[in-house]
């Protein structure tokens, strides 16, 4: 079974910042943005974290946080942002593939965007659509 | 009183030096317009959307920068005639506003200048750029001789064209391919392209001849001390083969 590890930043995302300056600016109410690379590894069991820790190449402990998501899909609020070719996928490293850039949005409160306002936001910033492909 | 040129500069370009000089060196009436002052872009004639790393490339190159207020100017003047000339990262950006090749609408783009390949590294070339279109086809253009070489050096980790198979049919059934990588001799072959770049791409323009989009930097072969053949005794600071795309361009201005 294929298990999804999402890989983000502890320290502040300046990335992830200026998105959501720019997506407010695009008339979208996102008031947090987070930002994480998403990799695919071979199911290892409760091994998977701390083998996922333990290769320096993918995972800095001083500024990452890993997180393994419950299924190999987007979360609520989240895009996954895949390339529609493989040269800008990294090679395998540690036995894992990177397989995305998920944005999750979240508005007033801290609740996840709805799925509209993702598309929105989807089709006017975080994807061009001739080199990438949203799923969400 | 001749034609003003803006050389934009977003938080992050970096070869705005060498585009202001050599467009002054080649008798263009042009000034720096740093992004904080976009509400004066409507007083200039002409833009140009320089090289380096706009907004630090955040989410893809050149996508935040397409929806900075400098670009909503650059945007109407495009509509309205205007010459619009990016190099390297202004490409990009020029890319993701959707400006050139402009077969789809603004800011909704349909091709992107992007990750190298088949190495997804960066690279630093001296190349060769061979004019694919008509001169007249692309006003910036219309001084050069037919099938025009110009020197310049890519720098650059994401300038590969890359687009759907039906976009990159209408790049080439709208005539939009306006430059290729080629040889010294001007033929093509795989060996001339650096970055893996579809249809040998190095430069795209619009279906109105007004917005031209090149990824290598002829202002940095522009002087003879930055030529790749330079010669002990040539005047080093002469103007080389580089300067004759902006010369065409300041050209076009004066006519």
């Amino acid at each position: 079974m294929t298990r999804a590890v999402a890989i983000g930043l502890k320290i502040p995302d300046n990335t992830a910042f200026t998105a959501g300056v720019a997506l407010r600016r695009l008339g979208i109410a996102v008031e947090r943005v987070e930002r994480s690379e998403i990799w695919f590894f071979e199911d290892e069991g409760s091994a998977l974290i701390e083998r996922v820790k333990a290769n320096e190449t993918i995972f800095n402990p001083n500024k990452h946080c890993v997180t393994v998501l419950d299924e190999a899909v987007p979360r609520s609020g989240e895009v996954w942002i895949e390339p529609l070719d493989d040269v800008t996928l990294s090679p395998s490293k540690g036995g894992g593939e990177k397989a995305a850039i998920a944005w999750r949005l979240f508005g007033p409160n801290e609740a996840t965007l709805d799925r509209e306002s993702l598309g929105a936001a989807v089709e006017r910033l975080l994807c061009n659509p001739a080199i990438e492909r949203a799923v969400y | 009183m001749s034609a003003r040129i803006a050389v934009l500069v977003f938080p992050g370009t970096n070869s705005e030096d060498e585009t202001l000089r050599l467009l002054r060196d080649c008798g263009g009436n042009a000034e720096l317009v740093h992004w904080s002052q976009a509400s004066n872009l409507a007083q200039y004639d002409a833009y140009v959307l320089a090289g380096g790393f706009a907004y630090e490339d955040r989410i893809r190159a050149g996508a935040i920068a397409a929806h900075d207020r400098m670009m909503d100017s650059v945007i109407e003047a495009a509509g309205s005639g205007k010459l619009v000339f990016g190099i390297c990262n202004g490409a990009q950006i020029l890319l993701e506003a959707g400006l050139v090749p402009g077969t789809g609408s603004v800011r909704r783009p349909t091709a992107a200048f992007t990750r190298n390949a088949p190495a997804p590294h960066f690279v630093c070339r001296h190349v060769y750029l061979r004019l694919a279109i008509e001169p007249a086809r692309c006003a910036i253009t219309a001084a050069l001789p037919q099938g025009a070489i110009v020197p310049a050096w890519a720098a650059h980790a994401e300038g590969r064209l890359a687009a759907t198979p039906e976009h990159l049919r209408e790049i080439v059934a709208g005539g939009h391919l306006a430059f290729i990588y080629a040889n010294s001799t001007g033929a093509v072959d795989q060996a001339a392209i650096p970055n893996g770049s579809a249809l040998g791409c190095a430069g795209l323009v619009n279906r109105e001849g007004n917005v031209l989009a090149i990824m290598p930097h002829p202002e940095r072969d522009a002087w003879n001390f930055n030529h790749l053949d330079r010669r002990e005794g040539d005047d080093v600071l002469a103007t080389s083969g580089g300067s004759a795309l902006f010369r065409s361009f300041v050209q076009a201005l004066a006519s």
